[in-house]
C-alpha cells in the first residue's frame, strides 16, 4: 500500500502539485481514517490534504482518476477458455492463460510491474523495453516455448491457435498498462524538457503551436515573480526615535516611556511606465513582450504601458479589460506592423506623457532602436532619463548588432541606466527580477 | 473531545445531517473536511469566493459541537499584542504603587543592594504572572478548558509577519510567552482559517492545514440552502430564482452574486409577494445582488433571456 501511495505522490508531483513530506504523512493518516472503500470520500479527503490551490485541485482530480482507475482486464474473446492439454510447462502464466483467469493475470502483471520498476519510466521510447521486461518477469518465455512446441507438432490445432491469441492479448494488456504508467510518471520529465527548451529559445523563432505552452510559462514566471515581490516590507530605520508614536503607544502606561518606537518606512512597489515597440522588425517578439506586460499589470499596481511603431499610444486600458491574447491582438491592430519611427514616437511621448514622469518612475523601453534612418531625437530620451528614476532599455538584438545599419542604439545608449539584450524568456525573467529588486532597494 | 462530540462526528453522513438541522447545508466535501479535520486535529484553511458561507461554517461548527466560538478578525497591521496577549501595564503600575508599603516591609531589614535584590527575587515574578496578562483571542482559544472553535477570519488580509507567527500555534497548538514560558492548549481547539484569496498564502501555512475550497454551490445545493434559510419561500420562485442566479454567475462580472446575496434577494422577492420571477420586478431588484453599475447593465441586457430560461427550467421540471 505504501508503495502505491508513493507512486501516487510522484505522479502528483509530475502534475506540478507540490507535496511536502509533512503532507505525505497527513495524507496517509487521512487515507487510514477514511478507509479505501469510499472512492469519492477518499478523493475529497486526500485532495484536502495534498492539493492546496484551486488549480492544484483540478490537477489532483485528473491524476486521482487516472491513477486509481481500477484496470480490470478487458475481456478478449467471448469464447470459453481454451482447454488445456494437461502439462503446463510454461509455469503459472501458461496455466493462467489457459484458464483465462483474468483477476490472477492482472495481479501477476501488477506484481511483475513492481518487480521491474515500471514507475521509473520517463520517455515514450522506453515503452517497448518496459513492456518486454514485464512480460519476461511474468514468465512469457514458457508460453512462447509451449507455442513453438505445439507449432512444431504440425499445426498444433485449435489449442495452439487459442494460446497464440491469448499471448497476443496479454501483450496488448501489458502495453496498455505501461503506457498508462508513462502518461502518469513520464509527463513531468518531458514537460520539464520542453519548458527548458522554450525558455532558452529565441522568442522570434518559436512555432505557432508552442504559443499556448509559452503563454503558460509566462504565466508561471509572472506568478513566481508576484509571489516574490508582492510583499511590502517595512524597513526599520534603527536609531531614529519616533517621538509621536512612542508617546501614543505609552499613554496606557501613565505616560511613562516603557516602549520605544523607531521610525520605519514602508517599501512600495515601483511605478513603472513600459514602452513597447510593436513594429514589423520586432513583431514576433512584441507579442511576447506584450504578453509579459500584461502579466506585469497583475504584479505592479502602478504600471502604464504604451505601444508604438509609427507613432505612440497608451494601451494600459486594453490590458486592464481584456484577456491576454485579446489585449495583444488589439494593440497589434492599432499600432502594429508599421515602419518604426523612434523620433516621432518619442515626440508623442514627450508631448502627452512626460509630465507624468517623476522621480519615482521607472521607464522600460522594449525595442530594437531601428528607426528607418529617421531623426532619432535622442535629446527627448535624455529628457526622459533626467526626469525619471531609472530608464531601462531591453533590446531583442544581440549586442554586436547594436549600432549597425539603421540601429540608433549607440545614440540612445548614454541615456539608459540599464541596457540589456532580451530575446528569450530567461532574459526577460532576469531583467524583471533585477528591476523589482533594485527598485526595492533604492526606495 | 467529549464522548458526545465524538458521537456527533462519528461519520460524514452524521455531520451532514447535524449541520442541516442547524440550517447549514453542506456539500459532501465540506462534511468530509469537518470529519477529517476534527479526527486528525488539524486546522482547516477554507478558501473560496466571498459570501459562500466560510465564516458561517465556523459558526455552525461551534453551535454543533457546543463549543465557544473565538473569532480573530485579521487586518493589515494586526500584531501579537492584539492577537495573542498583552501585559496590563496600568494594572502593574497601580499595584506597585499600592504595594509600596508592603515592598518596604519585605525589604525592611535588608542590608545593601545585593541583599535587597535577593529578597525581591525570592518573591519571584509577581508582576509578570498570569494575573497581569490580558489574553487575546489566540491565547483565549488555547486556554479554554473544554476546547473551542477558533476562527481566524480573512487571514489573507494579515501581514506576512503575522502569518509566520501563526505557524507555531497551528502546528503545535502552543505559544511561547517569554516571561511565562510555553503555554500549551488545554484541549486542541478546532481551527478554521478563512481566506478570500486576495493573496496567496505561504506554503508553510498551507502545509500545516487541510485545504478546503468552497466554490459557488450548484443549483440543487443552492435550492436546499435557500429552502433551509427561508422555509416559507414558494417552490416556483425558489427554482426560478436559483436558475436565474446560476445563469448570472456564468457572465463575466466584476463581482459574482454570492449565496448570501441570493438569499437576500429571495427575502426581498418574498417581501414583494412574488410567486414567480417577472422581468420588471427582477430589474427593480437587481441591485440587491449586483453591486456594480457595469454588472447591472450587463445583466439587464440578458434579463429577458435569463428569465425565460429560468421559467423554462422550472417548467421542464414541474
Amino acid at each position: 500500500m505504501e508503495r502505491t501511495f508513493t507512486n501516487f505522490l510522484s505522479a502528483l508531483r509530475g502534475a506540478e502539485i507540490r507535496v511536502s513530506v509533512a503532507e505525505t504523512l497527513d495524507a496517509m493518516e487521512t487515507a487510514e481514517l477514511m478507509g479505501w472503500s469510499d472512492r469519492q470520500g477518499l478523493h475529497d479527503a486526500l485532495s484536502m490534504a495534498l492539493a492546496k490551490t484551486a488549480e492544484e485541485k483540478t490537477g489532483f482530480t485528473r491524476i486521482f482518476d487516472e491513477f486509481f482507475a481500477f484496470e480490470s482486464f478487458h475481456d478478449h474473446q467471448e469464447g470459453e477458455a481454451p482447454e488445456g492439454n494437461g502439462q503446463a510447462e510454461g509455469g503459472d502464466l501458461l496455466a493462467m492463460l489457459e484458464a483465462g483467469d483474468r483477476a490472477a493475470l492482472a495481479l501477476a502483471m501488477q506484481e511483475a510491474a513492481v518487480e521491474v520498476g515500471v514507475e521509473n519510466i520517463r520517455f515514450f521510447t522506453q515503452r517497448g523495453l518496459y513492456t518486454q521486461r514485464v512480460l519476461q518477469q511474468m514468465g512469457v518465455e514458457g508460453v512462447d516455448a509451449q507455442i513453438q512446441a505445439m507449432g512444431g507438432q504440425g499445426g498444433g490445432g485449435s489449442a495452439g491457435q487459442a494460446l497464440q491469441e491469448s499471448r497476443a492479448w496479454l501483450f496488448e494488456q501489458v502495453r496498455n498498462y505501461v503506457e498508462q504508467q508513462l502518461s502518469l510518471q513520464g509527463a513531468a520529465t518531458s514537460q520539464e524538457l520542453r519548458e527548458d527548451r522554450l525558455r532558452r529559445s529565441r522568442l522570434g523563432n518559436l512555432d505557432r503551436r508552442d504559443r499556448e505552452q509559452m503563454r503558460r510559462i509566462v504565466e508561471k514566471i509572472c506568478r513566481r515573480l508576484v509571489a516574490l515581490h508582492s510583499r511590502r516590507r517595512k524597513m526599520k530605520n534603527r536609531g531614529q526615535l519616533d517621538i509621536r508614536r512612542t508617546m501614543r503607544r505609552n499613554y496606557g502606561n501613565d505616560g511613562v516611556l516603557f516602549e520605544l518606537e523607531w521610525k520605519k518606512r514602508k517599501l512600495d512597489r515601483p511605478r513603472v511606465m513600459a514602452i513597447c515597440d510593436v513594429s514589423g522588425s520586432v513583431a514576433s517578439v512584441a507579442r511576447f513582450l506584450l504578453q509579459f506586460l500584461y502579466e506585469l499589470h497583475e504584479l505592479l499596481n502602478d504600471i502604464r504601458s504604451f505601444a508604438f511603431s509609427g507613432y505612440l499610444i497608451e494601451v494600459s486600458e486594453h490590458f486592464k479589460d481584456n484577456i491576454a491574447d485579446k489585449a495583444a491582438d488589439k494593440v497589434m491592430q492599432k499600432v502594429g506592423y508599421m515602419p518604426t519611427d523612434y523620433g516621432e514616437s518619442l515626440t508623442n511621448f514627450r508631448e502627452s506623457f512626460l509630465a507624468d514622469v517623476d522621480r519615482n518612475t521607472t521607464i522600460i523601453i522594449l525595442g530594437d532602436a531601428r528607426s528607418n534612418n529617421t531623426d532619432p531625437k535622442a535629446g527627448y530620451l535624455k529628457e526622459m532619463h533626467e526626469r525619471c528614476k531609472r530608464l531601462i532599455w531591453l533590446n531583442p538584438e544581440p549586442p554586436p548588432l547594436w549600432g549597425t545599419g539603421d540601429s540608433e542604439m549607440r545614440r540612445y545608449r548614454p541615456y539608459c541606466d540599464l541596457l540589456r539584450e532580451c530575446n528569450t524568456l530567461n532574459h526577460l525573467e532576469r531583467v524583471v527580477n533585477d528591476l523589482l529588486e533594485t527598485t526595492q532597494r533604492a526606495a | 473531545m467529549t464522548p458526545e462530540q465524538l458521537e456527533k462526528l462519528e461519520s460524514i453522513e452524521r455531520v451532514r445531517e447535524g449541520y442541516a438541522e442547524l440550517g447549514y447545508i453542506c456539500s459532501r466535501q465540506i462534511a468530509t473536511a469537518i470529519y477529517v479535520a476534527s479526527h486528525l486535529g488539524k486546522p482547516v484553511l477554507v478558501e473560496g469566493p466571498a459570501g459562500v458561507g466560510k465564516t458561517e461554517l465556523a459558526n455552525t461548527t461551534a453551535a454543533y459541537l457546543d463549543l465557544p466560538l473565538i473569532r480573530l478578525q485579521c487586518y493589515e497591521g494586526l500584531d501579537e499584542a492584539k492577537a495573542l496577549y498583552e501585559w496590563r501595564y496600568a494594572k502593574q503600575l497601580l499595584y506597585t504603587q499600592i504595594l509600596r508599603d508592603k515592598l518596604g516591609e519585605v525589604l525592611g531589614e535588608a542590608q545593601g543592594l545585593k541583599e535587597s535584590m535577593d529578597r525581591l527575587h525570592a518573591h519571584a515574578d509577581v508582576f509578570f504572572s498570569e494575573r497581569f496578562l490580558a489574553p487575546r483571542p489566540l491565547l483565549k482559544a488555547l486556554r479554554e478548558p473544554g476546547g473551542a472553535v477558533l476562527l481566524i477570519d480573512e487571514v489573507d488580509k494579515s501581514d506576512h509577519e503575522f502569518e509566520a507567527f501563526l505557524l507555531e500555534i497551528l502546528s503545535e497548538f502552543q505559544v511561547s510567552i517569554p516571561e511565562l514560558g510555553t503555554i500549551k492548549a488545554a484541549r486542541r481547539p478546532v481551527v478554521f482559517l478563512t481566506s478570500n484569496n486576495t493573496r496567496e498564502m505561504s506554503d508553510a501555512l498551507k502545509r500545516r492545514c487541510l485545504h478546503l475550497y468552497v466554490p459557488f454551490p450548484d443549483a440543487p445545493l443552492e435550492r436546499e440552502i435557500i429552502q433551509a434559510r427561508i422555509p416559507e419561500i414558494p417552490r416556483h420562485l425558489k427554482h426560478q430564482l436559483v436558475s436565474f442566479v446560476q445563469q448570472v454567475r456564468e457572465l463575466d462580472l466584476k463581482k459574482q452574486p454570492s449565496v448570501s446575496e441570493s438569499i437576500d434577494w429571495a427575502r426581498v422577492l418574498l417581501l414583494l409577494h412574488a410567486d414567480e420571477l417577472d422581468p420588471d420586478m427582477v430589474r427593480q431588484t437587481l441591485n440587491v445582488f449586483l453591486k456594480f453599475e457595469e454588472d447591472i447593465q450587463s445583466v439587464d441586457a440578458e434579463l429577458y433571456g435569463f428569465t425565460r430560461q429560468a421559467k423554462k427550467a422550472d417548467g421542464a421540471r414541474a
